[in-house]
């Protein structure tokens, strides 16, 4: 694509924000960034952590051997996926790592005719396997596909999933085409003062960001205002993705009382 | 010029009366002492240590009752005028610390003096009026049994409207382990207070002063005050300004964090009746403000039969959410009833709440009392009130009336030290958690705001940790230096950088030269010297808890997300609290 896919815009947002916000929703552990040494990153949320790559272009099973070992102490299991993922449903990434019991060391979606290794779990335990293969001059994550015992998910263990979850952006068209969708439709409920002057209940509004909500029913994120997105954390970041069908409640910040 | 005695705000003395005979003495109180404490709920920590003999009887003529005045109150500065009571609880058997409002804090300090320390019991029923250093008793017969209001109304009506007046209801008469002091139709409401006013046969305390507040730099003060006034009638007030605390009802539905049926759910289907956006059109009347008060928080609403009652977010969730009780009529009617009873909304709430799931365990012999009826809800607090039914046992409080239902009743007593939760989820709110279990009140929401934290979006509610300990930490640091000061903790958004801004202000107002970081250290000896109360009292590690329903239930937000607080996340918590309040693994200085 010739351009850094992780700072490419997403209506008003970018990619890698929204990639990373929607696999918080995921997970239930961390979140880490693995980029190339010293690489521009746009804004990310609290609580993700960013490593470098020891060596530049040494290819995605690096970033992989650093992530898996990164998490390592702090979950058995982790999702593994690449920055250009516009898609990506939590529900997805949930049923994937949820798939990867004793017996596996992997779980591999298998979509539209091809394996998906960056749209996949990883057990943490495989963080040594692959630091050695990447020690031994590999780049790509196949021989460590190879050497550890995978779990294939096929259609059925996938049904019911958005499975344009595994689409990623590779070519300049794919992602004009992408950006040209419209942004999802998703529920906003004001409560409080935000809700005064006939405000309260809830209004149907397309918006792909948390901000890009609030501004649809005439709010700005600020300190006097907050969202949470399907009763779940607050946050003032605008940033904040949203799927079709969520629901946005925006509310006074100060709770006291 | 010769130094004044005192700082600026202050008397620097403590008017002593015991009740017994109606004598008098004064205690001085030296300059580095109103320093260290400031006023409020601090210096009435530093007086109850001092005045209270080890291990008294909270409702013992030896235990001391303190009102506490502050430096700030008497000046124009918004919201100052508050007064704070503090005494050995009855309900947790530690310090009890509880502000409440208007006129009668500004005519106590008038009195000359920055605290009134009541000890001793009345042979009577009495009233006592204290008129700058003028003390004596009145018996008040014919006011034993009147609601706290009529008989505050009774005797400014027989002695004249200059003396305000802070009263019991029957409540506090008859012993009720948290019945409160009221004043104005505002209440010193948590951790019993008013029985322990009721134990010296005093139904009320009556005051007027003729002494002037003289800050030290009273043009410095003007100016500060005027500018306070103006940022308080800005956004960061207009939650309180157009709904009150209402507000919350149906926010922290959203959110999974509002207290249901006992802490069973964290979601109320009722919750849209009872919340202020369609509570303040349907039955809104209007609103109050305290005394010096520029913010109005206070929002009546029209209850059954055209009663205007004042309704507040702890008193929603406590009897309407927590009992399953969605009716406005009988919440209404529940929250006047405890007012007028002189009891805790939030204690009477929580232990009828966890009544009413012991019923339905068949635990307790009630069938009429389940959740989600009102009419039961309301029977309740009567049997509360006159001593009837159930009365005596829920008179105590969910920890001492589990202690006598047993058959693991406690672990779901919806307490932490034997004070009732608030209305914040502690599994969804983690931070939270934190503060209700260490706070030395016991589970708080105005001494611990915590929610505050996770609700700040800077870290994840549901997975409490280091984060959360900090800012349980902060939050109950600020609560100290604002119940001590005293301002209303609901200015506290207008200030941009807190504690620069409120040493600023004390220093106009009593001439010392503090710094923000003075004050942190002040809020910190604040908040240890009541835990070392409670230690000497008999505080164990083991009061800094939860409920067991906490640590081994979960349950699920909006978004499918559980919420789990286990022993081991909480204990990790608490420790990283001990540690970052320089004690030790045991929780002791």
């Amino acid at each position: 694509m010739g351009v850094a896919k992780a700072g490419l815009e997403w209506h008003g947002s970018t990619l890698l924000r929204r990639v990373v916000g929607l696999l918080s929703r995921g997970v239930d552990g961390p979140v880490v960034v693995i980029r190339a040494p010293g690489q521009p990153l746009p804004a990310l949320p609290p609580r993700v952590d960013v490593l470098d790559d020891p060596t530049e272009g040494l290819g995605p099973l690096q970033g992989l051997a650093i992530g898996l070992s990164a998490v390592c102490e702090q979950a058995p299991v982790a999702f593994v996926c690449s920055t250009d993922l516009p898609f990506l449903h939590p529900l997805f990434v949930r049923r994937v790592t949820a798939s990867l019991g004793d017996g596996h060391d992997i779980a591999m979606p298998h979509v539209g005719g091809f394996r998906q290794p960056l749209t996949a779990a990883y057990a943490t335990a495989l963080a040594g396997l692959a630091a050695e293969l990447v020690a031994e001059g590999h780049g790509a994550p196949r021989p460590l596909l190879e050497r550890a015992r995978t779990l294939v998910l096929d259609d059925t263990a996938l049904a019911g999933l958005d499975l344009r979850s595994v689409e990623n952006l590779n070519t300049t068209e794919q992602y004009a085409a992408a950006r040209a969708e419209p942004p999802p439709e998703v529920v906003v409920q004001r409560y409080g003062v935000l809700a005064s002057g006939g405000q309260s209940g809830s209004r149907t509004v397309r918006a792909a960001t948390v901000g890009a909500a609030a501004e649809a029913v005439g709010l700005v994120l600020d300190r006097h205002v907050l969202a949470a997105v399907n009763g779940d954390q607050t946050s003032r970041d605008p940033h904040t993705p949203l799927l079709a069908g969520d629901v946005v409640a925006l509310l006074s910040a100060d709770a006291g009382g | 010029m010769a130094e004044p005695a005192f700082p600026g705000g202050y008397f620097g003395q403590a008017l002593i009366v015991d009740v017994t005979d109606g004598t008098r003495r004064v205690l001085p109180i030296p300059p580095q002492v109103l320093r260290e404490h400031l006023g409020g709920a601090g210096l009435g920590a530093w007086l109850l240590t001092e005045l209270a003999p080890v291990g008294v009887d909270p409702l013992g003529a030896d235990a001391p009752l303190c009102f506490v005045f502050s430096p700030l109150v008497g000046t124009p500065l918004t919201t100052s005028a508050k007064f704070a009571v503090v005494a050995k609880s009855p309900l947790t058997g530690m310090l009890t610390d509880a502000l409440a409002s208007s006129h009668f804090a500004l005519a106590g300090k008038l009195t000359g003096h920055d605290a009134i320390v009541l000890v001793g019991r009345a042979e009577q029923p009495s009233v006592l009026f204290v008129q700058d250093a003028d003390v004596h008793l009145e018996a008040a017969g014919e006011l034993w049994g009147q609601p706290a209001a009529e008989a505050e109304a009774a005797v400014r009506a027989r002695s004249g409207h200059r003396w305000q007046v802070a009263a019991i209801g029957t409540a506090g008469e008859r012993g009720v382990a948290y019945a409160t002091i009221s004043h104005d139709g505002r209440h010193a409401g948590r951790g019993g207070l008013g029985a322990v006013m009721g134990s010296k046969q005093l139904k009320a305390l009556a005051v007027r002063g003729s002494h002037k507040v003289a800050p030290a730099d009273p043009a410095g003060v003007l100016a500060a005050a005027k500018d306070l006034r103006e940022r308080s009638l800005g956004r960061a007030t207009a939650k309180y300004r157009e709904l009150g605390t209402m507000g919350n009802v149906l926010a922290l539905n959203a959110l999974s964090t509002l207290p249901t049926r006992n802490f069973q759910q964290a979601v109320f289907e009722g919750a849209q009746q009872l919340g202020a956006e369609e509570l303040a059109q349907a039955r809104g009347v209007t609103r109050s403000s305290c005394a010096s008060c520029s913010i109005g928080c206070e929002h009546l609403y029209q209850g059954a039969g055209g009663k205007k009652v004042r309704m507040e977010h702890q008193s929603v969730s406590s009897l309407g959410s927590m009992c399953g009780v969605s009716d406005p009529d009988a919440v209404l009617a529940a929250s006047a009833r405890c007012d007028e009873l002189g009891i805790d909304t939030i204690s009477t709430g929580g232990t009828i709440a966890w009544a009413m799931e012991c019923v339905e365990r068949g635990l307790i012999d009630a069938p009429w009392l389940s959740f989600g009826d009102g009419g039961a809800l309301l029977r309740a607090i009567e049997q509360i009130g006159d001593g009837t039914g159930l009365g005596p046992l829920l008179a105590r409080g969910s920890r001492a009336a589990a202690a006598e239902v047993g058959q693991g009743s406690l672990e779901f007593a919806p307490q932490v030290k034997g004070l009732e939760l608030p209305g914040y989820e502690p599994r969804t709110m983690q931070a939270m958690a934190l503060g209700m279990a260490v706070n030395a009140r016991g589970a708080d929401h105005n001494r611990s705001g915590a929610y505050e934290a996770d609700l700040s979006g800077d870290l994840d509610r549901l997975a409490g940790g280091q984060a959360h300990v900090t800012g349980a930490i902060e939050s109950e640091d600020r609560a100290a230096v604002m119940d001590s000061m005293i301002l209303c903790s609901f200015l506290r958004k207008v200030f941009d950088d807190p504690w620069v801004e409120w040493a600023a202000l004390l220093s106009l107002v009593t001439g010392w030269d503090l710094t923000a970081d003075e004050l942190r250290a002040t809020a910190q000896r604040i908040v240890l010297a009541k835990r070392a109360y409670n230690l000497r009292e008999g505080w164990a590690p083991e009061d800094d808890w939860l409920p067991e329903r906490f640590l081994t239930t979960t349950l699920t937000v909006g978004s499918g997300r559980t919420a789990a607080l286990s022993p081991e996340r909480l204990r990790a918590m608490v420790q990283g609290y001990w540690a970052a309040r320089g004690l030790d693994a045991t929780g002791r200085p």
